[in-house]
Formats: C-alpha cells, structure tokens, sequence
C-alpha cells in the first residue's frame, strides 16, 4: 500500500476571478488571486470575513468555478472539464473537512471513514486495514461503532480528518475545521491535520478567521476584499 | 448490499414518516390484491357457472349458430344418436347433452303468452345445471317421459299462469313444416334460475315431447362436458376435426355476460389500481421529497467527496425500494388475511344487476397478480424516489453544503 504521493506542486491558482451577481448587484468575490501550494504544505487563507476565502477554497477544491483564471491539480489542467470528470477528481485527489464536520449521521465512525473507499471500489479487506489505520492515527478507534451523535466536536472533527485523508489526497481543503471548537481542541485538530498532511504529503489549504492557527502552518495567504495582500 | 444497509439505516432516521408510507403503501397494495382476487373469484366462477348452463363446446348445424331460420329446426342436427356417441368417446369429455331450443305460446285456458323453450334429456340435464336450478317447488322431469308429457316451468312464468305442480297447461308452438301443432303438458316442478327475464319465459320438456311438438328428429345443439374448463380448445380443436361439416362453439364465444362483466370488472379495477398507484406515488414523493430536503447538506458532502449524481439517487431510489418493499409485502399480507377470512365468513353479495340471487363474496389468492402488485409498488417507489432525488443530486454543491 502506497501511502505517499510524489511530484511536489499540487495546486496552482493563477490570476481567479469570481464575481457573484444577485439581482442588479455584484459582489466581486475574488479579484485575481493566484496561489501555489505544494505537497505537504499547509497553507492558511485569512482575512476578514466576506473577503472570498470559501470561495476560493470551493474553486480550488474543484466544488465550484471561476469566472476567469486558470486552475491546476497535481498538474492537470481543470478549465474546460466537465462535471462528471470533476467528480471522479475529487473522489481520487481532494478531501474535505467542514466546519460542521458533515459526517453522515446514520452511519457509524468506521463507516463514514470508509465511505471515500467504498467510492473508489477500494476490495473489503483494504478497506478494512485502512479505516482501521486511520482510525489508529486520528486517536478514535475505540469509537469506531459509535454514530457521530454520540462524539464531541473535537472527536467528530477527527473523524472528517480521517474520512478526509484515508484516500490519501493530493489536496485537502478545510473551511473554518475549528471554528465550532474550543481553542484546546482547535490547536490539537490543527496540529493533526498538519502532521498527517506532510507525513502522506497532501496539501492542505485551510480557512480560518483564527490568527493563532498562523503559527501552526507553514504559510498564511491574507485574502483583503477578493485580493492577496 | 452495502448501500442497502445504507439505506436501510436512512429509512429508519425518521421512523414515523417512513412507517406512514409504508401502511399507505400496504393499504393500496391490499386494496389492489383484494379488489384484482375478487374480480378473478367472479371471473372464475361467471366462467363454471356459464360453461355449465351451455357445456364447454356446443355442437350445431354449419348454419345454426350464424343464420336465422325461416322455419323451426331448419338448421337443426340430424343423426344426434350417432354423434354423441361419437364425442362421448373423446378424452376427458364427460357428458354429451342434446338440447332443441323452440318457442311459442302457453296458455292455462284463460290466458296464453310467450314461452322460450327447450326440449331436454331430463337425466344428464338436472345432473349438469342442477346447482343454478332453485326448485321453488315441484321435481325433475320423469325419465323416461310419460304419456302426457310433463314440464318444467320458471316461477315468474308459473305466477302469470297461476300453475302448480300437477296443473295442466297447453303449448302452443310452429312445427318443421310451418303449420300450428298444440300439445297438453302437466307441471311437474317449478324453478328459479335467478334470473328474472329468464324466469318469466322458461319451459322444459324431454326431448321426445319436444321433437313431437315440433314433428322433427333433429336437436339444435349437442353441448360437450369436460371436468377441466381449461381443456376447452383442445376438445374445440379434436371437434373441428373429427367433424369438419358442423359448426362449433365454446362456452366463451357465447358467454355474452360472462365477457360484459370482466369487461366492466376489468375497468373498475383498473381504475382502482391506477388511483392506488398515484396514491402510492404521492405518499412516496412525500416520504421521500422531506428526506431529500433534509438531506440537502448531506447530498452536498457526498458530493463534494466524490459521488456521482448518479450515486446520490441510487441511494434514494433504494430508500424507496426498501419502503416499497415493505409496504408491498404489509399490503400481501393483509390481503391473505382477508382472503382467508372470507373463505370461512361466508359473506353474500348482493345479486347483480338483472339477477334475483346474490353469490359468495369470495376473493381468491394469484400468484402471478401478487407478483405483479409488488412489481408494480417497487416500480412506483423507485419512480417516486428518481423524481425526488434527480434534481437535488445535481443542485451545484456549493449551494447544497450551504443549506440549513
Ligand atoms: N452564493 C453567493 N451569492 C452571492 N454572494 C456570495 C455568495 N457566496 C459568497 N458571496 C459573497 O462573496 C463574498 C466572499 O464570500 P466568502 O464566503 O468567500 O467569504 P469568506 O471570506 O469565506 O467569509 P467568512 O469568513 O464569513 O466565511 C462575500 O461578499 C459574500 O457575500
Ligand atoms: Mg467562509
């Protein structure tokens, strides 16, 4: 089982644009913004709020489209690909962490974490030995039948890392992942999410209004009014 | 199996909804099951009941059953001894019945009127029909016949007669040749055949008495018993072979009410079963639509880690399929269960339009129209869940995450 990936440039984001227009205004979301993340690196997006973090997340994890610009995963060109392609990228390269932990709430720990296996065709006993390895490195596999109802934030907040990583990524994208935690438990969360990340070397670009995250990553992009500061 | 156990799970998220669906779906299901049982309970015994007043395969003259006669017997059947015994020795046929069918006048001395008659072999005859034949009073006709010949009456026409048992009546009737020819019967008995117009006209007699008044040797019909109604082509088709030169018919050609009724029948339970399923359809769209609601966040997540669309109403379409399922198989049930009932609760209905005696309310038990019901239930439920899903799994994700 490999669980490394190689070739170190995983996104590149050049010159986004969004604009949004509802009824007669327009709100430009992103004015354009250029990033490069490489593998293993955890990179932050802050800034204030309505600045186009999430937006520029949502593009660079392929769950929604610029206006104008150019977008690369792991070197492969993204304008011009259709829905269906862009799903069947996502299944194989990017992961999600919510700020909700969106885990699916009839089913247990184990099978939400093995859930991105089963949308791979990944054989039973694989999938088996991973969640159980996932499972192992997050810290919650002695609650590996419990339903996410019965964790704490910070459990369940593991839990998505781990549904995030086992497919090891070429990207993971986490909008705001401690923003419904405590500081304690934000720090531990970003902290794992750091550690898994460079050790199977996926990039991770995480949003968050929380400046001490800053210290935890390996870089902080300033996002001001849709710009790069 | 897997996304089954899914789905499963998702079903029992919201246990109440999900169960109004399915006693919906099982009351439709067990409306449709008891509604197609009965209709094929009176299909089935409509088809005895007419296979037994005309025999399964009648026999006739090539012109009997097509052309009018200009004179009584015209188109009757000679040489009926040496067919019956002819088509008596067919396999499975079990009864070999002459009948002449005549009309005229009869009359008590005081008042005549319009009698349809049939000349008959008094054995075999009361053997055969005798279950739709109520003796109001009276017996069978004597076999063999005595000299003053004896009849049959129906009890409408034995009220406008003013005639009992033992009463003396006149028949009046043309012979073979076109002349008038007269005979004095005694009443023997009295029936009800349930059937109002047919009570009001129906003489039998024994076939010589029947033959003398009319001054032929022929019959009209040569009607063939079988056990198994379901044999009826073959012994049609062995028939037409063995006598090329005579006309033949099944019962079902000339079941004119037998074909009127499944007709009806068969359209009120269509509609029935149309209604069942558009309720069937809206209680799933209903069940299903919320869920999807609900759901919206969690379709969006799925999404955003990979699933295709497609995927997304999959797993819906096996939520409806899993409810469906169960409601179909509740519905089965309940229809057993009524069906068993009724076969101990002895229940009548009341009599059809135009008959004077109700029948067994009965339902019976199919297994090709269970199988077809519980088709039909997972089709809609699947239909149901597409329809709900289709668009939701394809909501831009963004907006689907963003939902509350
Ligand atoms: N679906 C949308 N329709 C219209 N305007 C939108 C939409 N999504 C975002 N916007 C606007 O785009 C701008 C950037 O929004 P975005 O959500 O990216 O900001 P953010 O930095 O993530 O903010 P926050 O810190 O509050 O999450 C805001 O002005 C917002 O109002
Ligand atoms: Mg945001």
């Amino acid at each position: 089982m490999n669980t490394t990936i190689s070739t170190s440039e995983r996104v590149r984001l050049t010159g986004i644009r969004k604009r949004y227009s509802t009824g007669d205004t327009a709100v430009d979301a992103l004015r354009g913004v250029s990033l490069n993340v490489a593998a293993g690196e955890l990179v932050a997006l802050t800034g204030p709020s309505g600045s186009g973090k999430s937006t520029l997340l949502n593009i660079c994890g392929l769950i929604d489209h610029q206006d104008e610009g150019e977008r690369f995963l792991a070197g492969i060109a993204i304008n011009g690909m259709a829905e269906k392609q862009l799903t069947d990228l996502r299944r194989e390269k990017v992961g999600f962490v919510f700020q909700n932990f969106n885990l699916v709430p009839v089913m247990n720990v184990h099978d939400n974490v093995e859930y991105p296996l089963l949308l791979l065709g990944v054989s039973a006993a694989e999938r088996r030995e991973r969640v159980q390895q996932a499972l192992m490195r997050v810290g919650i596999e002695p609650y590996a039948s419990r339903l996410p109802d019965a964790l704490s934030g910070g459990q369940r907040q593991r839990v998505a890392i781990a549904r995030a990583l086992i497919k090891v990524p070429h990207l993971v994208i986490a909008d705001e992942p401690t923003a419904n935690l405590d500081s304690v438990t934000a720090a531990q969360i970003v902290d794992l999410l750091r550690q898994l990340a460079s050790e199977q070397g996926s990039a991770v670009v995480v949003a968050t209004h929380d400046h001490r995250m800053a210290d935890h990553c390996d870089r902080v992009v300033q996002l001001v009014d849709g710009e790069m500061q | 199996m897997k996304w089954l156990l899914f789905a499963w799970k998702n079903v029992l998220r919201n246990r109440r909804r999900a169960l109004l669906a399915l006693l919906i779906i099982a009351v439709g299901t067990a409306a449709g099951l008891i509604g197609g049982g009965f209709a094929l309970f009176t299909y089935e015994s409509l088809a005895e009941m007419t296979a037994r007043d005309t025999g399964h395969v009648v026999v006739g003259h090539s012109a009997y059953f097509d052309d009018d006669e200009e004179l009584p017997m015209q188109n009757g059947l000679s040489g009926a001894g040496k067919l019956t015994e002819k088509f008596a020795e067919m396999p499975g046929v079990r009864a070999v019945v002459p009948r002449l069918q005549f009309s005229g006048l009869i009359s008590n001395g005081d008042k005549s009127t319009i009698f349809v008659g049939t000349g008959v072999d008094p054995e075999s005859e009361f053997r055969l029909r005798g279950p739709q034949m109520t003796f109001v009073s009276g017996e069978v006709l004597s076999s063999p016949s005595p000299s003053v010949p004896e009849v049959v009456i129906g009890h409408e026409l034995a009220k406008l007669m003013k005639a009992k048992p033992g009463s003396s009546l006149t028949l009046l009737a043309t012979t073979t040749e076109g002349n008038l020819n007269a005979v004095d019967v005694t009443v023997k008995g009295i029936i009800s055949v349930g059937v109002p117009d047919i009570d009001k006209r129906l003489v039998l007699t024994a076939l010589p008495a029947a033959q003398k008044l009319l001054l032929t040797d022929k019959v009209s019909t040569l009607s063939l018993y079988i056990k198994d109604i379901d044999q009826t082509d073959t012994l049609l088709a062995q028939v037409k072979a063995a006598e090329p030169q005579l006309a033949a018919k099944t019962w079902l050609d000339l079941a004119v009410f037998y074909q009127s009724v499944k007709e009806l029948y068969n359209r009120i339970f269509g509609i029935l079963g149309a209604i069942m399923v558009v309720i069937i359809l809206f209680a799933m769209i209903n069940t299903l639509g919320m869920a999807v609601v609900e759901r919206t966040r969690e379709i969006g997540t799925l999404r955003a880690i990979g699933s295709q669309p497609g995927e997304i109403v999959r797993n819906f379409v096996l939520e409806g399929l899993v409810i469906g399922f169960g409601g179909a198989l509740l519905g089965m049930i309940m229809a057993l269960a009524t069906t068993v009932f009724l076969m101990f609760a002895n229940l009548q209905m009341p009599p059809p339009p135009g008959r004077s005696t109700g029948y067994a309310l009965l339902v019976n038990y199919s297994t090709p129209l269970y199988l077809g019901a519980t088709l039909a239930v997972l089709l809609v439920s699947g239909v149901a869940a597409w329809l709900v899903s289709a668009k939701a799994a394809r909501k831009p994700i963004t907006e689907a995450l963003a939902h509350v």
